[in-house]
């Protein structure tokens, strides 16, 4: 059997293109992109998260365009990115500047600043709220109302107010009782994954880098993993904190300027300090336990996401053959979602020609066999 | 005032001041655009505190712009796809490298936002402290 090079189906993508537009549309339901914005926070800063690129309006678009599915969403924001030039760095962003939202410690009760809720999920009951069936424009300004009106300022809450920028962190309590290791700036430069390919040994930053652009469900599943016995960490979360972190930029010509930078805005990001445990070999082998740290910052509130960067960090400081969660090139290349739901989609594009060479091979082995079998008979 | 506390409070701040400060100026000088308002990107470089070092978190869309004032270049960038606001933000921005007279009546109103600013802050503080967690130690048996 020849193979037989074929064209065509133009018109059939062409048709299926229009059916995937009556999809969305069939119902005669305009989704406005600003409702996604503003009523799908969690999808919005998982897709910003995985996408690598922060801006909740395109976003929203790219959720609108994907029927909310996040794998094609963020496949259409990286696509855009890649069209966009790359005109800045900015200046070093530092979570001690965080505008705090958010803030709680699991391992010490009375961190200073205080264990801080902020806007969770955790203590609701995961009831279906029906209400929300019937919720109005009028139910929610009024709701609105009576928020802002409860948390109007009086005089005395001026003079009370404590500072949510510049909360000390848990670590540096640790590192002043020498708990912690203390540790020197590093100011070099960062190595740029998608500028330069991944070669092993990694380096620091580009695992950073492509842990905070993992997919959250291949991160937090790796973590799991690790916490389950696949692996050999027993964090603790140190601190965890939300909040709005300020950006800046140096004037082309005026570098180092702090005064002098261009302020552009702020994004939201969560940032996680690990716990870790461990037993080290001090002189004349005396053992001690120490603390180390796994770090997690991402994009938006994604705390599960953060936690497991976290634990991905200190699992890839520390190789280890034995658990494919302390494997570098085993975390690093198969947690990106568009290089792994693009790997795995690809599998539905025509491979004509490379099964047909499959189905050769098999008919071939199968009548070799089968004259094998009749000749052996005869034999 | 500098560039860091002026932008801060010019973003942060009621866009009608950036707009009312723009138009005063294109009004009584020749402002020449050079690069009109575009989308771009700009790589974000953060510090993580575990050991330290540098990385990259991902990148965030922004706006630029940039006018020129006799000789003076103003660049104007803010996050998202804010053109109007870019091109007034560079435009303030050329006006302050050339100094010109205006700019010296703007910090007044500057530092006037500053403070209603600091309200608003105060106010969402003030909301998310509520959610602040006062502990009582249980009874122990």
């Amino acid at each position: 059997m020849g193979y037989v090079a074929v064209k065509g189906g133009t018109q059939a993508i062409e048709e299926s293109i229009k059916r995937l537009k009556y999809e969305r549309l069939q119902k005669g339901t305009v989704l406005d992109v600003h409702t996604i914005e503003d009523g799908m926070r969690g999808l919005i800063d998982q897709v910003m998260s995985e996408s690598s690129l922060y801006d909740q309006s395109l976003a929203a678009i790219a959720i609108k365009q994907a029927e909310g599915n996040p794998e094609e969403a963020v496949f259409l924001l990286r696509a855009y990115r890649s069209t966009l030039p790359r005109k800045h760095v900015s200046r070093i962003i530092s979570s001690e500047d965080m505008q705090v939202e958010r803030r709680i410690s699991a391992s010490f009760k009375d961190i200073p600043g205080g264990q801080i809720l902020g806007a969770t999920t955790d203590y609701t009951h995961r009831l279906l709220d029906w209400e929300l069936e019937k919720e109005t424009e009028e139910s929610i300004q009024d709701w609105l109302h009576a928020y802002h009106a409860e948390n109007r300022l009086t005089e005395y809450d001026q003079k009370q107010m404590s500072e949510l920028s510049n909360l000390p962190k848990v670590l540096d309590y640790l590192r002043s009782e020498g708990l912690l290791q203390s540790c020197e700036n590093n100011d070099l430069n960062p190595e740029d994954v998608t500028r330069k390919s991944l070669e092993f040994p990694s380096k620091r930053s580009e695992r950073l880098q492509i842990l905070t652009r993992g997919q959250t469900g291949a991160v937090t599943s790796l973590a799991y993993a690790v916490i389950r016995g696949y692996g050999a960490l027993h964090p603790t979360v140190g601190e965890l904190r939300v909040g709005q972190l300020p950006v800046y930029l140096d004037h082309p010509l005026d570098i180092g300027q702090e005064e002098d930078s261009y302020y552009i805005g702020d994004f939201q990001a969560t940032e996680v300090e690990m716990l870790m445990p461990v037993t080290v070999e001090k002189e004349r082998g005396k053992k001690e336990m120490e603390f180390e740290i796994g770090y997690g910052l991402c994009f938006g509130q994604n705390e599960t996401k953060a936690i497991a960067i976290g634990i991905l960090d200190n699992c890839l400081e520390n190789p280890n053959t034995d658990f494919p969660s302390q494997n570098e090139e085993f975390v690093l290349y198969h947690i990106d979602s568009v290089e792994s739901t693009g790997f795995i989609s690809h599998l539905k594009m025509p491979h004509y020609v490379t099964f047909q060479s499959k189905l050769d091979s098999i008919r071939k082995t199968k009548e070799k066999a089968s004259v094998g079998a009749v000749g052996g008979g005869n034999e | 005032m500098k560039r860091k506390e002026r932008t801060e409070i010019l973003i942060q701040g009621s866009s009608t001041i950036a707009k009312d400060f723009a138009k005063e100026i294109e009004m009584r000088y020749t402002v020449t655009v050079i690069q009109q308002p575009e989308n771009g990107l700009v790589l974000l470089k953060a510090r993580e505190t575990a050991k330290k070092s540098l990385f990259y978190l991902g990148e965030i869309l922004v706006t630029e712009c940039k006018v020129q004032i006799y000789d003076s270049i103003g660049i104007g960038i803010v996050k998202g796809h804010q053109e109007e606001l870019a091109y007034c933000l560079a435009v303030i921005d050329a006006a302050y490298q050339a100094d010109l007279l205006e700019t010296r009546v703007w910090s007044h109103i500057l530092e006037k936002e500053k403070e209603n600013i600091q309200k608003n802050r105060q106010e969402l503080q003030q909301s998310i402290l509520r959610t602040k967690v006062s502990f009582e130690t249980m009874d122990v048996q």
